[in-house]
């Protein structure tokens, strides 16, 4: 992790760090990067890939169709609608 | 210098499924704006995703149909990328272990047999719609197709023209059709590819730059589209007319040009991780082998079956394993009826007029095989006329079922009582004595008025050659 690499993980996640900020991610980051390099010595060769850290599987439903929610209800929190839709900001010229 | 092209295809398909693939909202196409929606599928916090069992069994038809290993223990992850058409701003998908993984797709060409190697099918959710509004210099949200499930086809980087792509696509399409994986209709978006091209020398094993072009959705604008970015390619590499970078292009197919987009993402930049939510699914003997034994016989399998065994023409046969509705229409209505040719012909000429009349395609044929069959032994048996059959086969489009009953209400049964017929043969005869006259002195047409006049007191049930007959004898009699 380098000053560029987080500069562009920034502009990814929407965030802007102050330079502190990003002193202390950085600090952050390579304490977990060395963490990462001590488990690679493991010879993980013959071990299972682990899919989920809980040993639980999904439930699944029937393919029906139900419907739970009015589009009123749900947006009645919503900052800004407009004939049925949410409204954001101007995306594209 | 000569050039190669080298392109892999990414094909999204639309499920047949009714519900979403993580809430129980309505999948289907339309709708007001914002009405299959409920907090799960907008993205509310708390919410939580159940996946749908059928999005399961059809990812794992179409990893069968293209010939794949099925993963059996398959996981949903999160790709992440902010836009307000995806609520949650990642998408459920699938990177770590797809349904279905390293499959073979053949198809044909002018220059022969090909084996195109599927990397990975994988299940995921689509994104809603945004509408830029210019009135209110805002954009706007629909949701109803957030989270409406797809699969998404990756194939490896093994075709090398146009003409491949769209004998690959109509393949799948074909394939995907028959398993009825999704109506894979390109024209109303539930089948749409992203073309990854790029060219190189021919004979280096080196690939060149590549740029993709995102939801492309019909076959003559692919075709379009590969032309000119094969051309813009070979240009820039051999007059230098441009560097070549890697990114996302956007194909106007009406200026016929593409037009950069975005640098492209890495795959690192959507920081794709295990998704906490959905817990990973494991499919069992008995789950596989019941999506296993479900899989229809493949295209060409029937097709020679309805040539060798049933003793269709290959171009009849041809026609109707463009679906399998058409294709099970068929063997219902041969069941009944027992002759393939006939069914066959009611099919391609009746059904197709009909169809076409309504401005469908044949592939978009979705009546009873049993009525039809039905029908077609009323014709066979001499029951009903050829004339009255056709206003009975409307009545099968409309839904009619039982068309000996339907006949019967209508009063379209022939009457065989040529007694009855003579009977009102002799009225309209007489009713008509100019027309005899007519008839009588050289007029030929005079006769068809008078044969139409019966025809229509004869509400049609009557076979044309026995009442010519029988209306000349009267005639001359007259
Ligand atoms: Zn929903």
């Amino acid at each position: 992790m380098d000053k560029t690499i987080l500069s562009r993980l920034q502009k990814l996640n929407q965030l802007s760090l102050s330079d502190k900020e990003e002193e202390s991610v950085l600090a952050f980051f390579a304490d977990r990067e060395a963490e990462c390099e001590a488990l690679s010595a493991i010879d993980t060769e013959k071990v299972e890939r682990m899919v989920h850290v809980l040993p639980i599987l999904t439930v699944v439903r029937e393919d029906k169709e139900i419907k739970t929610f009015t589009r009123d209800e749900l947006q009645k929190g919503a900052p800004e609608t407009e004939d049925g839709y949410w409204q954001v900001p101007r995306l594209v010229e | 210098m000569k050039y190669e092209t080298v392109i892999g295809l990414e094909v999204h398909v639309e499920l047949a499924t009714d519900s979403k693939i993580f809430c129980s909202c309505s999948a289907k196409f339309g709708g007001e704006q914002n009405d299959h929606v409920c907090p799960a599928c907008c993205g509310m916090p708390g919410m939580l995703p159940i996946v749908n069992k059928k999005v399961v069994d059809l990812g794992m038809t179409a990893g069968l149909m293209l010939n794949c290993d099925i993963n059996r223990t398959t996981t949903f992850d999160k790709k992440s990328y902010y836009y307000p058409d995806l609520p949650c701003s990642y998408q459920t998908t699938q990177w770590f272990a797809p349904v279905a993984v390293n499959g073979l797709v053949e198809i044909e060409t002018s220059k022969g047999k090909k084996g195109v190697r599927i990397k990975q099918i994988h299940m995921e959710e689509d994104a809603g719609k945004l509408v830029h509004d210019d009135w209110t210099d805002s954009t706007l949200v629909d949701f109803n197709r957030t989270s409406v499930p797809l699969c998404e086809i990756v194939s490896q980087p093994d075709l090398s023209s146009a003409e491949e792509v769209v004998a690959y696509l109509e393949r799948l399409r074909s394939l995907l059709r028959f398993a009825h994986v999704s109506d894979c209709r390109m024209e109303q978006g539930s089948m749409r590819c992203d073309v990854n091209l790029s060219v190189r020398p021919e004979g280096s094993n080196k690939l060149g730059v590549r740029t993709e072009m995102k939801n492309m959705n019909s076959l003559s604008a692919i075709t379009r589209a590969i032309e000119y970015e094969v051309a813009r390619h070979i240009d820039a590499l051999e007059n230098g007319t441009e560097e070549l970078v890697q990114e996302t292009r956007r194909w106007d197919d009406i200026k016929g040009k593409s037009f950069a987009m975005r640098n492209k993402e890495t795959a690192g930049d959507y920081r794709y991780f295990p998704d906490p939510n959905v817990m990973p699914i494991v499919i069992d003997d008995e789950w596989f082998d019941k999506i296993k034994s479900s899989l229809p016989e493949f295209p060409e399998v029937k097709k020679s079956r309805y040539v060798e065994k049933l003793g269709l023409s290959e171009y009849d046969a041809e026609q109707l394993v463009q679906s399998r509705a058409l294709c099970d229409c068929f063997e219902e209505a041969c069941e009944v009826c027992g002759s393939p040719k006939d069914v066959v012909n009611w099919i391609i000429s009746d059904c197709m007029k009909v169809l076409n009349r309504k401005q469908m395609t044949l592939d978009m044929l979705d009546i009873s095989g049993k009525a039809l069959g039905e029908l077609i032994v009323l014709v066979n048996d001499g029951k009903v006329s050829r004339m009255n059959a056709k206003k009975i086969l409307d009545a099968i489009f409309e839904g009619e079922e039982n068309p000996a009953t339907y006949a019967e209400k209508q009063g379209f049964i022939v009457s065989n009582d040529t007694g009855a017929i003579e009977a009102i043969i002799k009225s309209v005869v007489d009713s008509d004595p100019k027309s005899v006259q007519d008839y009588k002195s050289g007029k030929e047409k005079a006769l068809m008025a008078l044969f139409g006049k019966c025809m229509r007191e004869l509400k049609g049930n009557c076979d044309p050659q026995i009442l010519k007959k029988l209306l000349l004898e009267c005639v001359e009699k007259a």
